[in-house]
């Protein structure tokens, strides 16, 4: 009975069972996004016009000026609301860690915010922050008063949205990392003399800023490619990446397919420089562990 | 009244006596420390006292269960007790946070912070009081070179082995300049021939900086070898605080006898100072009360030789003299007679287990006495050996 | 004789003596009495939980609003209007289409990352971390970037846009589902089919009755991370379904961008928001068995 078990299976068979498990999910993930991303590179250069003959091309590039802006205004969306995200995600977790009911509540409401989807997220944080909304009734200003927080200038409804998933997001993955080793850490500083403060500085952060990095990481990606959050609580002009791309997709202009693709890979090619930078930090801190 | 051998009495009066006001005050007291962790459990912790001298070593021993961690962690102030003080260098501390006790502690694993070398995590203690990168690392170079770890300085923890990271932990604990040095465990999940050097660095460092240590184990060997007092815990309550020699060879109860591995006990009752049980009768040494009581005496100090066929009739003249009167040591060693049921080797020694009369005496082979089962031997119970506890 | 170590030892042992720290000594920075701290800890509690909690008062206040006009503090009449203007927006169909598409993107993606989490975690496969990047791609990809250029493969294929937006939603689910999984493989201890396989059971009988129970829970979270691809989802459907398959998402966007709609926005939304909550609380409790590592 045992034999079956103890018979040396072949390296090549034992690599052949391996791909076999993992094909079924790498063959429609290769397909998307090999399949996706090359398509709308093709796109951007010309090569799938939808009518006439393909012929490459640099033309969906050229208004650079407008790309600019767009650019710029989504980096700084993304930037600015994962900043927050991330200083609010890890003091999050350092009160979830704690393990106190205060934790408990914070943990449930946190968890909470996690499951509610964007374009829901901004349906309400709409309803809350407009000029007709629950916060300028709730302090009682009149609507003419209220600063313009949806579609404004600050964009201030959208990085708040924003903020509020995606620091919720930051949290739980830093509690699920640390969860399990950071109490006897926290209580091996303790008893060798180091105080709170000193314990969050030299123990809590430096243990929690791999994951800390790796979430800000995916947090910035998934807000400088999303698209609804922008397109329903920001202004019209000037626009984010994504917004101004999926208006030329539905555009009846037939120049304007490619210049979406365009925007699409300026997008793809400004993600990979983030996360490319956030891999690098990651090495250096495990290098410097 | 209870039947107490008085030399028991003495000895364990003394070790709870409360220190003399002119002397320097205890490292450690507890005093009627309890703890309760839900209503549905007993209490881990019954009202224990204790008092610990500065300088010393002590170890807690006890089953799984009888809270000897849980005393650790409420001295360190990672737990809080329900109830009783606990005093640190004669400083009431027990509404102090741990980072405020001046205390340090080492886990039975190393928990040496994964994001710092070894040496910064030796100067994580000064790091975290404020001192300088600099200071703090020249400091805890000091303290590497006091576990023989100096060269390592540079690596990182993962890359040690677990003996080398409780090395580390040791000195990263001294380098807090802690005034108790608490173990929780510390060397439980080492090697034997691994732990054996773990005690030679820890004798070592008693000899360079002679800090208070109080350290928790399961192992009876590791206790004696690390400590000169040990601690006795069972169920919460305190059994017995008395030196390693008294502990083993003087318990102050059964319980303490067989948890520190005793396997021989024998109920009676003891007249005259002549204990009298299946076993026979056996004179005892000292001013011992009449009343129930039980022999005890450890297996390792009993030795069994074959017995020389012209020995028997010498032996059992012994045996009437003994049942005459008093004082063991005025007739010499007292040697019964008995047949070999069982035998188990332990690595260089011989386990014999001896049928005497109705008794069954757990012994020793002698040197070059290969028993077996069926011989008939003599075994001769030294006077030091024998000790009368309370009948249970 | 080792007289003259000893006292270089007994120097040494003094003065490391006298720098010891005694219980309660000053100068130490950063020290706080647990009261302050406590203070601080609770007002923090009360910070977060009101950052977190904020956004959904709108729609509890306007699901329930029949009227509620601009500077009152509160609605003015309760009722309910918002729903019965959501229903007539064909909420019901929305919400089935929505519940759907989300239980087969669940119960797709959820093997699909489990085997490769299982493949990944054996370190005998080929090409392993190329194979990490590429299943965690989605997840760092800008979603209408890629939506853009497979909307026009799939129509040349002629893939039904029902299909494609499953598959599309698939391929966003499996980071997610691949890497929880793995790291329940990580803890997980192969001791217990091997324990299983000692004791006569076929690799078949290990697999359903040892291994499948023992990760269980670890599947449960993966199934659910990935109905939360599907059921957040609006850019895919909008694209790829190209108005065939009107999930909630879209229903919720077309009220809001509609004005004087806010009390079937809030409905709409509450009912969006409610069926995760309710699986979360179930995943959350089935955390029970713990297939660890036993040392």
């Amino acid at each position: 009975m045992t034999a079956a078990l103890t018979r040396p299976v072949r390296p090549r068979r034992r690599h052949l069972r391996a791909a076999l498990l993992v094909l079924p999910a790498v063959i429609p993930v290769a397909f998307v996004v090999i399949g996706g991303v090359g398509t709308t590179l093709l796109q951007s250069l010309g090569l799938m016009p939808l009518v006439g003959s393909a012929e490459l091309s640099t033309a969906a590039f050229n208004d650079s000026d407008e790309l600019l802006t767009s650019a710029l205004l989504s980096l700084s969306i993304a930037v600015v609301s994962t900043a927050i995200a991330a200083v609010i995600g890890f003091f999050t977790a350092v009160l979830i860690i704690s393990g106190n009911w205060g934790g408990r509540i914070v943990g449930a409401l946190g968890a909470a915010a996690v499951t509610v989807p964007h374009l829901v997220g901004a349906a309400t944080v709409g309803l809350l922050l407009s000029d007709s909304g629950v916060l300028a009734r709730l302090f009682g200003v009149a609507p003419d008063a209220w600063p313009a927080l949806v579609a404004g200038p600050t964009w201030f409804a959208v990085i708040a949205e924003y903020a509020w998933k995606e620091s919720a997001f930051i949290a739980l993955i830093i509690v699920g990392t640390l969860a399990t080793r950071i109490t006897s850490y926290d209580e091996t500083a303790a008893v060798l003399g180091a105080h709170r403060f000193a314990r969050l500085r030299l123990v809590l952060f430096p243990l929690a800023a791999p994951s800390l990095l790796v979430a800000s990481a995916i947090a910035f990606a998934y807000t400088l490619g999303s698209y609804e959050v922008a397109w329903m609580l920001g202004q019209t002009y000037p626009e984010p990446l994504s917004v101004m791309a999926l208006r030329l997709f539905n555009s009846a202009s037939l120049t304007a397919r490619p210049e979406a693709a365009a925007i699409g890979v300026i997008t793809v090619v400004l993600t990979a420089v983030v996360v490319a930078a956030a891999m690098l930090g990651l090495r250096r801190m495990r290098a410097w562990r | 009244m209870t039947p107490t051998p008085t030399a028991t009495a003495t000895a364990t009066a003394t070790a709870t006596e409360p220190v003399a006001a002119d002397a320097a005050p205890s490292a450690i007291t507890l005093t009627g420390v309890t703890k309760t962790y839900s209503a549905a459990l007993p209490a881990a912790l019954q009202g224990v006292n204790l008092d610990i001298l500065p300088g010393t070593s002590t170890a807690i021993v006890g089953p799984s269960g009888s809270g000897k961690s849980t005393i650790l962690r409420i001295i360190a102030g990672l737990e809080d007790a329900n109830g009783g003080r606990v005093r640190l260098a004669g400083r009431d501390v027990t509404a102090l946070l741990p980072e405020e006790r001046g205390i340090a502690m080492v886990f039975q694993r190393p928990l040496l912070f994964p994001h710092l070398t070894v040496l910064d995590n030796v100067a994580f203690a000064d790091r975290a009081a404020g001192l300088s990168r600099a200071q703090a690392r020249d400091r805890a170079r000091e303290h590497l070179e006091l576990v023989h770890m100096a060269e390592f300085g540079g690596r990182s923890p993962h890359s040690l082995s677990g003996g080398q990271q409780q090395r580390v932990a040791v000195a990263r604990a001294l380098a807090a300049k802690p005034s108790v040095l608490l173990l929780d465990e510390p060397f439980s999940a080492l090697d034997p021939g691994l732990k054996d050097d773990m005690h030679a660095m820890i004798a070592e460092i008693r000899q360079a900086v002679n800090p208070t240590i109080l350290f928790v184990t399961h192992d009876r060997d590791e206790a004696s070898a690390m400590a000169e007092r040990i601690v006795v815990l069972e169920n919460g309550q305190l059994l017995q605080h008395d030196s390693v020699d008294h502990v083993f060879h003087r318990p102050a109860s059964l319980a303490v006898a067989r948890l520190l591995g005793g396997k021989n006990a024998f109920a009676g009752t003891i007249e005259n100072g002549v204990h009298r049980s299946a076993l026979g009768d056996v004179a005892l040494d000292g001013d011992v009360a009449s009343g129930p009581a039980t022999l005890v005496f450890r297996h390792e100090a009993v030795t069994s030789t074959l017995r020389q066929p012209t020995s028997g009739a010498d032996a059992d003249a012994l045996a009437t003299r003994h049942a005459d009167a008093a004082a063991c040591q005025r007739f010499g060693p007292r040697e019964l007679h008995g047949v070999v049921t069982s035998t188990v080797q332990r690595g260089p020694r011989r386990e014999v287990i001896v049928q005497v009369a109705d008794a069954e005496v757990y012994t020793e082979a002698a040197p070059g006495h290969p028993l077996s089962v069926g011989d008939l031997v003599t075994v001769s119970l030294p006077c030091e050996a024998l000790w009368a506890v309370p009948a249970s | 004789m080792t007289l003259s170590t000893s006292n270089v030892d007994v120097d040494r042992a003094q003065r490391i003596q006298h720098e010891r720290r005694m219980p309660g000594d000053a100068g130490r920075p950063l020290s706080q009495s647990r009261g302050v701290m406590r203070t601080a800890r609770i007002g923090s509690t009360a910070l977060m939980s009101l950052w977190f909690a904020l956004p959904f008062l709108p729609l509890v206040l306007w699901s329930f609003a029949n009227s509620w006009s601009a500077p009152d503090l509160l609605p003015m009449t309760l009722g309910v209007d918002g729903l019965t203007a959501a229903l007539a927006n064909g909420a019901v169909a929305a919400f089935g289409d929505s519940l759907l598409l989300s239980l087969i993107v669940a119960a797709i993606a959820t093997p699909l990352g489990a085997m490769a989490a299982r493949a990944l975690s054996r370190r005998t496969l080929p090409f392993g971390r190329l194979v990490s990047v590429l299943l965690f791609s989605p997840v760092l990809l800008p979603p209408f970037a890629a939506v853009l250029g497979i909307n026009v493969v799939l129509l040349r294929a002629w893939v039904p846009p029902e299909l494609g937006v499953i598959l599309v939603l698939v391929v966003v689910a499996i980071p997610y589902t691949t890497f929880s999984m793995r790291v329940a493989y990580a803890a997980y201890d192969d001791g217990f089919d091997e324990a299983a396989r000692t004791l006569g059971a076929t690799s078949r009988f290990a697999l359903w009755r040892i291994h499948l129970p023992l990760i269980a829970p670890a599947l449960a979270r993966s199934a659910f991370l990935a109905f939360l691809v599907g059921w957040s989802d609006y850019l895919v459907t909008l694209v790829v379904g190209g108005g065939q398959l009107v999930t909630l998402p879209l229903i919720i966007a077309s009220s809001a961008s509609g004005i004087g709609n806010e009390s079937s926005v809030a409905v709409l939304s509450l009912s969006a928001v409610i069926p995760p909550l309710i699986l979360l609380a179930f995943v959350s409790r089935a955390r029970n068995l713990n297939p660890g590592k036993q040392s």
